[in-house]
């Protein structure tokens, strides 16, 4: 049995369409069959609310008098970009506000024009003969605007990774705050309810498909950045009115440490054309699989320590290495629900209809890395031999190395060589200065560290971070083998 | 019921029967609390006591002779208005006071929280307040 576009729309029209969300099509297949429930259900309505950091809006402020071509412009502090026509412009959902960064950002200007509130707006010109005014200093709301278009080119991943830290420091990231040595666990995404998950091969989710987006209409547009299919990592480029949306399905967010963003509301109707498509919206959160992976590990190539499903992750608790481990998830499943129940409304009161894809997205298509031409250098390529001292030295002894071998950093090991921590010539004077006699007292015992294949990128920011200037190389086992100081960085 | 906290320098303990003489004169005073957190730093011995409220004055005047910083220790709210449900503090309660109604609404249950603030700087919209 199949259903065309058509016959559905036309249901949609007469108000006698049977829609339910990818939820409840769970327990229809499960009680009636997929059989039954292909030919009883017409649209299944899905739905996802998390961050989606790649979003941004296009705006156009028509012309000022005389008119003004913008070089640079800020709406709330936030430089929005401007490489486009005279007075149109681009805002970003990660950029910052220049003066309070990490508080306010593209996203929260988003949410707060879409509420109606007035925005700042100032911009600068280099002027021309046709646009002489030098800067414009003003404020607008949304219904100045001529056109206010959201424009995301990557949205509503297919599914995330889990996110957990192996490191023996708390992490902020763009998957939340992850506490050390596997301390806590973050995902992203609704499982059953993800749009792309119940249309896993992009049949009826194509260019032109009318979409939920904000809590207005929207459009996929194309596949979105980064699309992976082959990995089923498939995402979507989506634009939509901003004028249409609310306030309640956009929110400007901030990740401490990490930067601003954006929580998006995008929902999905799927037409139940045939059984295939039933089927395929009947998937569990068990069927739903993603990895573990470690963000301690800096790298693009993060380890994945083992395969999750989704309705492990909404449980609450995950088993990391024999050890329980608390999850949550960054995305709301209490919006993502409201979503689709809300979609499911608007058909059910004929208010939203479906149309076929104009083209279908990419199924083959992967995703690379970037290319570098340069190659990247590792802490082995450019440390060099680290001074060593034992635990039970005296300061005196230290001091003279320090001398002697013209370095300001000395390692202090115990009788197996393991790294026991770091004494800098500054201790030094300090402990002359105080008057302390035992080495043990001066050490540093907590010491930063890297290792031979770290690349220097990573040591270089351990330092900064960390405010210091340098760190012992170790190996496996703690034993040092060698030393990285700044002015290895600055001569590389 | 108080939560406090108590931060005794590491100059004040000596060894394990210091710990033990101070918690012995809490005890003499016939007060009885709860420990919720025991943690060691280089820095001295940190304590997360809930204490009976009517209690607190007593108890913080005995520690500060002995030269023992006692704090009002804070815990949390949510602003309903802010949050979005997300549950990105979920995961660092450590007490289960931030946790899912129905398996998807934030709920925040107070008498749960023991103030230790991790949650703080994790709510992408700044609902997480100390009070």
């Amino acid at each position: 049995m199949t259903k065309t576009y058509e016959e559905i729309n036309k249901k949609i029209e007469n108000g006698e369409a049977v829609v339910v969300t990818a939820e409840e099509m769970i327990n229809i297949v499960e009680q009636k069959g997929i059989k039954v429930a292909a030919e009883e259900i017409d649209v299944v309505t899905t739905g996802t609310f998390g961050a989606m950091c790649s979003s941004g809006a296009f705006l156009n402020f028509g012309d000022s008098d005389p008119p003004i071509k913008f070089e640079h412009l800020w709406l709330n502090g936030v430089h929005a970009y401007h490489g486009n026509a005279a007075v149109d412009c681009y805002i970003g959902v990660t950029r910052m506000n220049d003066k309070s960064p990490f508080e306010y950002g593209g996203g929260h200007v988003i949410e707060d024009l879409v509420s109606e509130k007035p925005i700042h707006l100032r911009g600068t010109s280099y002027t021309t003969d046709c646009y002489p005014k030098e800067e414009v200093d003003t404020y607008i709301t949304l219904d100045d605007l001529n056109q206010a278009i959201l424009c995301n080119p990557r949205n509503a991943y297919q599914r995330y990774n889990c996110a957990v830290n192996s490191s023996n420091r708390t992490l902020y990231t763009y998957m939340g705050k992850l506490l050390p040595n596997f301390g806590n666990a973050t995902f992203s995404g609704a499982g059953c309810l993800n749009p792309l998950c119940n249309d896993p091969d992009y049949e009826t989710i194509g260019i032109g498909t009318r979409i939920f987006l904000g809590g207005g209409i929207g459009y996929v547009i194309g596949e979105g950045t980064q699309h992976n299919p082959t990995k089923r990592l498939g995402s979507l480029f989506v634009k939509g009115n901003l004028k249409q949306m609310s306030a309640n399905y956009l929110k400007g967010v901030n990740f401490e440490k990490y930067g601003t963003s954006i929580y998006i509301g995008l929902g999905i109707p799927i037409p139940i054309l045939n059984e295939n498509m039933a089927r395929k919206t009947s998937i569990k959160d068990e069927d739903i699989k993603t990895e573990i992976v470690d963000y301690g590990i800096p790298r693009r190539k993060k380890p994945v320590l083992k395969e999750v499903n989704y309705k492990e992750l909404k449980s609450g608790t995950i088993e990391i290495k024999g050890k329980k481990v608390k999850v949550s998830s960054l995305s709301s499943l209490f919006m993502a629900r409201k979503i689709a129940n809300e979609l499911k409304i608007w058909i059910e009161k004929g208010k939203f209809f479906l149309n076929p894809p104009a083209e279908r997205l990419p199924r083959e298509t992967v995703f690379k890395p970037m290319k570098e031409v340069k190659t990247q250098k590792f802490v082995k390529d450019i440390k060099k031999q680290a001074i060593i001292c034992h635990l039970n030295d005296s300061i005196n002894n230290v001091a003279r190395k320090i001398i002697e071998e013209n370095e300001n950093h000395v390692a202090i090991i115990d009788d197996d060589g393991i790294l026991k921590g770091i004494v800098t010539s500054f201790d030094i004077t300090r402990a002359i200065a105080e008057n302390k006699k035992v080495l043990s007292e001066i050490i540093t015992k907590k010491v930063i560290t890297t290792t031979d294949d770290e690349p220097i990128d990573i040591a270089a920011r351990k330092m900064r971070v960390n405010n210091i200037n340098g760190l012992p190389v170790i190996d496996k086992y703690m034993r040092v083998i060698g030393l990285i100081t700044s002015e290895e960085l600055l001569l590389k | 019921m108080t939560i406090i906290n108590i931060n005794i320098p590491v100059r004040i303990i000596d060894s394990i029967k210091d710990y033990a003489k101070i918690i012995q004169d809490v005890v003499k005073m016939n007060i009885s609390f709860d420990i919720l957190k025991f943690s060691t730093t280089p820095k001295g011995i940190t304590l997360i006591i809930d204490v009976p409220s009517e209690k607190v004055s007593q108890i913080n005047e005995a520690f500060k002779k002995e030269g023992i910083i006692v704090e009002r220790k804070s815990t949390v709210c949510v602003d309903n208005e802010l949050c979005i449900d997300c549950g990105a503090c979920i995961s660092l309660c450590p007490t289960g006071a931030l946790h899912l109604k129905n398996n998807d609404e934030l709920e925040f249950t107070k008498e749960k929280c023991i103030g230790c603030l991790i949650c703080l700087d994790s709510c992408p919209r700044s609902a997480i307040k100390e009070t």
